[in-house]
């Protein structure tokens, strides 16, 4: 019977709350306390013996909760946050009143700094591992060598700010303190690296695959730089590429020095393919991660139209029996059979059924 | 400003950047590997700190994407000979210790000066293509300090490999930059465009 999400609404001065009593101005007074705790609220300047009424979100609390005047709320959970109100005894004067927030102190926060547009700058971001319930501030600093750097904080994300570089080919290490403050208290965490070691590109753009007319062989890739980096011209990237039947479950990889296109020469024939591409810096850093997967099919020739062949088969063979295939006849498809044996496998089924055939003549 | 370059001169210079390039990047991965064997033969803490040390030329560059050509090859040059200087200290007092277990060393020491003058020889190259010529060397050299202690000497030494790990990387971007075609690379003295922002 307690109390659902806090409200926050802001009542006029002087106005009356359904309940017909008087309410105090608009409440500024913030309590907060932390999970499990016990709490005691002061009826304002009233006595301990007074006669009170304290309400919870407009509701009357029992009795049972007094200390006298006083409200005594033991081991505390998040329910219990909301808006608390005491009335002196008949007047229905408001004599007190506050907004009880219980929340826990922060845990240490989780900070991530990374280069994505090298050699322009890096950025930083972070979060709780979690949550406290209440309101939380967050202050970063990060010093190179002597040197107090500006974190520009985004607008969006909130949890993010960009550093620019001042310096480059520094081995002075990078110093990231990130503190993360509440009303019950505060943690911090420190990230320490060198410039090099955060560099991680975005993953490449738009990739696309083709198949290559007349190759059943062959699937054409292209991709872009991410757009993130700054000068691909002057800080190159190189690229790892993976690919896949989606039948199987093994990737192959292809490491790329430079371009942004390959061309793979030992796809399956008739098998859809799944491919992504990953981007590194050419010296520095670590890869991205995969792109968006495309899938592609290489070409494939169209099949030849069975009933014409069938009749052709039927007005030359001098054999009863309809069950001697047509030549041209696929016993099996070598598509679905992975491997170098896939041909003998099909001419070994095709002599099988030939010689069964013969013998119903 | 040099003059237009030649068709052959343009093409002598590519080569001579994709080479450097090549170079740099193959001393880069063979300093890493010196530096792991150091670290831990001389009992070092690899992540230890090592303040800015006299006569070692720092790496880090302030408006590096602002610099001209000229400057790239230079400021290359000047650190490359210092640590041809540095190295080869390095390498007597290796061998002034003659400790047999750090044969392995003293040799990766060799070979990762070998380059280093190799690659200041190349920086001579580029610089004699743009008709400046490389200038003379100041002395025979680095500049004579107090004898430090072995620690502070062993210390010293994971400071040089250290920027010369980083040099390694810069010279790559550098002569990246300087094998651009068109006006800020190849034949120019204009200022490459990448680099971080003007001072904050």
């Amino acid at each position: 019977s307690w109390y659902p999400v806090p409200s926050t609404e802001c009542v006029p001065k002087d106005a009356i709350s359904k309940s017909g009593r008087g309410v105090l101005m608009w409440h500024s007074h913030i309590q907060y306390e932390r999970v499990g705790a016990d709490v005691t609220m002061k009826c304002g300047s009233m006595d301990w013996d007074a006669a009170v009424t304290w309400t919870a979100n407009g509701t009357d609390i029992d009795d049972s909760r007094l200390n006298g005047s006083y409200l005594v709320l033991r081991n505390v959970d998040l329910m219990q946050s909301g808006q608390y109100s005491c009335y002196e005894g008949s007047s229905w004067h408001l004599k007190y009143q506050t907004y009880l927030r219980v929340g826990t102190p922060p845990k240490e926060p989780v900070l991530m700094c990374r280069s994505n547009n090298y050699p322009k700058g890096f950025y930083c971001s972070w979060h709780l591992p979690s949550p406290t319930y209440i309101p939380n501030s967050f202050n970063i600093s990060v010093i190179h060598g002597t040197r107090e750097m500006v974190c520009e904080k985004d607008i969006f994300p909130k949890n993010r700010c960009h550093i620019r570089y001042l310096q480059l080919f520094s081995t002075v290490k990078y110093k990231v303190t990130l503190t993360v403050t509440n009303a019950l208290g505060k943690n911090s965490t420190t990230l320490t690296f060198d410039e090099f070691t955060i560099v991680k590109p975005d993953p490449p753009e738009n990739v696309v695959a083709k198949p290559v007319p007349n190759n059943p062989r062959r699937l054409e890739v292209a991709w872009q730089n991410p757009s993130s980096w700054p000068d691909p011209e002057s800080f190159p990237l190189k690229f790892f590429l993976r690919y896949r039947p989606l039948i199987l479950d093994q990737w192959q990889h292809v490491e790329l020095s430079d371009g942004t296109s390959h061309t793979i020469t030992d796809a399956y024939a008739g098998k859809e393919y799944i491919i992504q591409v990953a981007a590194k810096d050419n010296d520095i850093g670590t890869w991205s991660d995969w792109s968006v997967a495309v899938h592609a099919t290489p070409w494939m020739e169209e099949p030849k139209h069975l009933t014409t062949e069938a009749q052709v088969t039927e007005t030359t063979s001098t054999s009863t029996s309809s069950f001697m295939p047509p030549p041209t006849t696929k016993i099996c498809d070598k598509g679905a059979v992975v491997g170098s044996g896939a041909v003998a496998v099909c001419w070994t089924a095709g002599l099988v059924l030939a010689a069964y055939g013969v013998l119903f003549i | 400003m040099a003059a237009a370059e030649t068709p052959s001169a343009a093409l002598r210079r590519r080569d001579l950047c994709s080479r450097g390039i090549r170079l740099a990047r193959k001393m880069r991965s063979d300093v890493a590997d010196l530096l792991d064997a150091y670290v831990e033969r001389q009992g070092l803490d690899a992540s230890a700190s090592v303040a800015a040390l006299d006569g070692v030329p720092a790496a880090a560059a302030e408006r590096w994407g602002e610099q001209t050509e000229s400057q790239r090859l230079l400021d290359n040059l000047a650190a490359y000979r210092a640590f041809r200087a540095l190295l080869t200290e390095m390498l007597e007092e290796q061998r002034e210790q003659a400790a047999p277990a750090d044969a392995a060393l003293r040799e990766a020491l060799a070979a990762v000066l070998l380059q280093v003058s190799a690659f200041a020889y190349h920086l001579e190259e580029l610089l004699r293509l743009e008709s400046r010529g490389p200038p003379g060397e100041e002395g025979a050299g680095p500049p004579a300090g107090p004898r430090l202690g072995l620690f502070e000497r062993k210390l010293r030494g994971l400071g040089v490999l250290r920027e010369l790990a980083q040099w390694a990387v810069r010279s790559t971007r550098d002569l990246r930059q300087l094998a651009k075609p068109g006006p800020g690379g190849g034949g120019g003295g204009a200022a490459a465009p990448a680099g971080p922002a003007e001072g904050q």
